[in-house]
């Protein structure tokens, strides 16, 4: 009998919509088109900020435009899908052994959200909003 | 126990006559409520259609020959219980290989994948028997431990995108097991595997989707220990670029 | 097979995601969300912040914040392109890491000038 393998081919562009765990997966990584044009627009602030309180304004006024808020409503959103996602997975990434057992993974997970809280406290506090 | 009737449809490729793969329905199959859904291939095969081909060995999650997509999910099917299963169960081959016939796939690319990351122990000094064994430590054993399940059943090579999208790709079994032998105190070949394990088609094709880690039946974690090489893969990279550094 | 590049790429996506997990919320709601709702009286004010981003620490830090989000951003990028079917691989990589570095340049021309 003669062999004659059949080779399925997978979509190049749609694969990722096949699977739920495939759509989180390219969900998360979407998000750094959020991040990419959040850091342009903060680098764009501060360039704008050393050219003086005019320059300044304009930037505020930009961001809180409408298509300002829209844009800062979904990249907060993906900016919390990107640290979920993140987190998640450093059981998996950071595995620490202590004499014959691990720090069990979810240790782990609560120290990351718990230096998120501080973090944030501190920053808000900063922007004297807490 | 109790019976019921389940239908099976399944993915047929016969290479002497079809020229592609169409699906085979098998209705009303008995089956019994403990049954897996090797346990129904296999009462079709006596039963029903003795044409129909399929891998197992087994029938216990130990030898990983008999692994399936059912109902799009890779799977054992030894481990895929009917009564986890809705009336029609669907049954493919595993996703990403060629198709040898029905649900049999050529999985000599694995093979190749898997000897090119040198998985046995590379001692630094070889002993003799005479000498005596390689010592190690509980915890020494421990810490790889986890990666030397793997069972070589290829569900990981089944979820992997990666993989379908490009079978330059090493994988995540190769992968896991080669970080399973650096892991161990008694190997001196991480540098030795480094030429395939950390060049561009080994782990750094990784996106990190992460399901090879979520089809696992052995928790065996593929994608985590290539993070893992990944880290010290790069940690080696930037030193060999520092003057001094090895 | 030679060992991949890709190493360095990896390392500051990996260091940016990190850095990115922790910071980006808070950031976006302090320089984003909170000034559009009016939750500022003046510490968005051009002398605030004129102060705030003169201290030579904040500097150090929003530096490695802004490169590391921007290197961070610019592989993934890269990977999502690689994902979606665009296999024009090394272009693809030219022009992210191109814009990364950019972005590092004029990050750090910026913090310079305040």
């Amino acid at each position: 009998m003669s062999r004659n393998p059949y080779v399925r081919k997978m979509s190049k562009t749609t694969w990722f919509l096949t699977h739920g765990r495939y759509r989180s997966y390219i969900l998360h990584e979407l998000s750094s088109f959020f991040v990419a044009i959040y850091t342009g627009i903060l680098i764009m602030g501060l360039l704008r900020l050393g050219s003086g309180p005019e320059e300044w304004a304009g930037w505020l006024e930009g961001v809180t435009s409408p298509a300002g808020i829209v844009f800062h409503l979904l990249a907060f959103a993906f900016a919390i899908i990107h640290t979920v996602s993140w987190f998640k997975v450093v059981p998996q990434a950071m595995r620490i052994q202590r004499g014959e057992d691990f720090v069990p993974g979810q240790l782990l997970v609560r120290a990351h959200y718990g230096v998120l809280a501080g973090v944030s406290v501190v920053v808000l506090i900063l922007a004297g909003i807490a | 126990m109790s019976t019921r009737e389940i239908t099976l449809k399944v993915l047929r490729y016969r290479p002497e006559v079809d020229s592609k793969p169409f699906f085979q329905t098998y209705e009303k199959v008995p089956c019994e409520e403990e049954w897996v859904v090797l346990d129904a291939l296999n009462y079709i095969k006596d039963e029903i259609d003795r044409t129909l081909s399929f891998r197992w060995s087994c029938h216990m999650f130990v030898c990983g020959s008999c692994g399936m997509v059912i109902n799009g999910e890779p799977k054992l099917s030894c481990k895929a219980f009917l009564r986890d299963y809705g009336k029609k169960i669907t049954v493919e081959p595993l996703a990403n290989f060629p198709i040898e016939r029905d649900l049999v796939v050529v999985i000599d690319d694995f093979v190749e994948k898997l000897l090119s990351v040198k998985p046995w122990v590379i001692p630094k000094v070889k002993k003799s028997l005479d000498d005596g064994a390689y010592n190690q430590t509980p915890a020494q054993l421990k810490s790889f431990k986890q990666y030397s399940m793997c069972i070589n059943c290829l569900l990981c090579y089944s979820a992997c995108p990666q993989y379908g999208l490009d079978n330059s790709f090493v994988g995540p079994a190769s992968l896991a097991l080669a970080h399973r032998y650096n892991m161990d105190s008694r190997d001196v070949g991480r540098k030795a595997r480094e030429d395939v394990v950390a060049s561009a088609e080994g782990i750094w094709e990784c996106s990190f989707v992460g399901a090879c880690s979520q089809v696992c039946p052995k928790d065996v974690d593929p994608a985590g220990a290539i993070q893992q090489i990944k880290i010290t893969s790069a940690i080696d990279y930037v030193m060999s670029m520092v003057p001094g550094g090895k | 097979m030679a060992k991949s590049p890709k190493a360095i790429f990896w390392l500051l996506f990996a260091a940016g995601g990190t850095v990115t997990a922790f910071v980006l919320p808070v950031m976006i709601l302090v320089t984003g969300l909170a000034p559009a709702a009016g939750l500022f009286s003046d510490a968005l004010s051009y002398e605030t912040m004129n102060a705030f981003v003169g201290n030579w620490l904040v500097k150090i830090i929003l530096f490695g914040i802004l490169s590391l989000a921007a290197w961070h951003a610019a592989h993934r990028l890269r990977v999502v392109a690689h994902d979606f079917g665009i296999r024009a691989d090394t272009f693809v990589a030219q022009l992210a890491y191109f814009m990364a570095g950019i972005a590092t340049v004029l990050a750090l021309i910026a913090l310079l000038a305040v």
